[in-house]
């Protein structure tokens, strides 16, 4: 079970919640936003998958 | 060609690096146990995952239409390819111990070695059950892994393709044993798969959420080199960093 775990969700919670957030934004700015989304969206969606990165990483250097 | 090339090297790296964790797991139960049993446990869960590939897969391709499909794939390919990238940049920063196959043998064999053996002749449930268990769960990643890949522009072919390729190199260093295990660069390997993996993520994503990429496949390149860029500065400030005693 510990495996499996590990296996969906991998060593931290950071990770699928942040792709759930890039997921969720990014359907709503889909919907919502005009024409640039088309344009433009893809680097949103890098932008936010940077941030996720960054966010997963925060704990690393809190331990200093 | 960017992306044939891209899922290729892509599956290739990261079938190739699934395989060998399971190789090192069968390996193990193999040279403390009967290597029978743990033959029979390896294909017993090769059989269990073709039987739910060939089951589900047409299903699902079936039903799916396109763009849903690309969120789905582009969802799970982030969801594992940023979990190689960050274990990769905690590796090569120096925060987490390099990964090594030939330490995951070693730790492997320590852990059934404490086990009882069964009676000459009796089948050994245990060794079947720990090698089908590693062999199924690193499969499972396969499967996803070369499934996502074979989503891309050029379809399943790269991907099977590279996955082929994984699988005679992994095959080839099985029978030179473990030697080989312990030169490979597994840190920096896993990193790249991590980068690509993610590129593959973003990307998909952004065209089943209706994107359209500048340059087209080629936008894996810049959205490649961005994700490296990231993951090196993060990769320098974490390794100029003091670590706490």
């Amino acid at each position: 079970m510990r495996a499996l775990r590990k296996l969906v969700l991998g060593e931290t919670v950071a990770l699928p919640v942040g792709v759930a957030l890039v997921l969720a934004i990014g359907l709503a700015l889909e919907a919502l936003a005009g024409s640039w989304w088309e344009d433009d969206g893809g680097f949103v969606l890098l932008a936010l998958v940077v941030a996720v990165l960054t966010v997963s990483l925060a704990p690393a250097h809190r331990r200093r | 060609m960017t992306a044939f090339v891209l899922t290729l090297v892509g599956a290739a790296l990261a079938v190739g690096l699934e395989l060998l964790e399971a190789l090192a797991i069968v390996l193990a139960v193999g040279s403390t146990r009967r290597p029978r049993d743990a033959v029979i446990g390896a294909v017993g869960a090769v059989v269990l995952l073709a039987v739910v590939v060939v089951a589900v897969g047409p299903l699902l391709l079936a039903r799916l239409p396109l763009e849903p499909l690309q969120v789905v794939i582009g969802t799970a390919l982030l969801l594992f390819g940023l979990e190689w990238l960050r274990k990769g940049v905690l590796r090569l920063a120096g925060r987490r111990s390099p990964s090594n196959s030939f330490q995951e043998y070693l730790e492997e064999r320590e852990a059934l070695e404490g086990m009882d053996a069964p009676p000459p002749g009796r089948p050994d449930w245990p060794a079947r059950i720990v090698a089908g268990k590693g062999v199924l769960l690193e499969g499972v990643e396969v499967v996803l892994i070369v499934a996502a890949l074979g989503a891309g522009p050029d379809g399943l072919t790269p991907a099977v393709a590279g996955a082929a390729l994984a699988v005679v190199i992994v095959i080839g260093v099985g029978l030179v044993l473990h030697r080989p295990l312990m030169r490979l660069p597994e840190s920096h390997l896993k990193y790249a798969v991590g980068i690509v993996l993610s590129s593959f993520g973003v990307f998909f994503l952004g065209e089943g959420l209706s994107v359209a990429w500048p340059g087209g496949d080629a936008a894996l390149l810049y959205v490649a080199g961005t994700l490296l860029a990231a993951s090196w500065v993060q990769i320098a400030t974490l390794s100029r960093e003091p670590v706490a005693a």
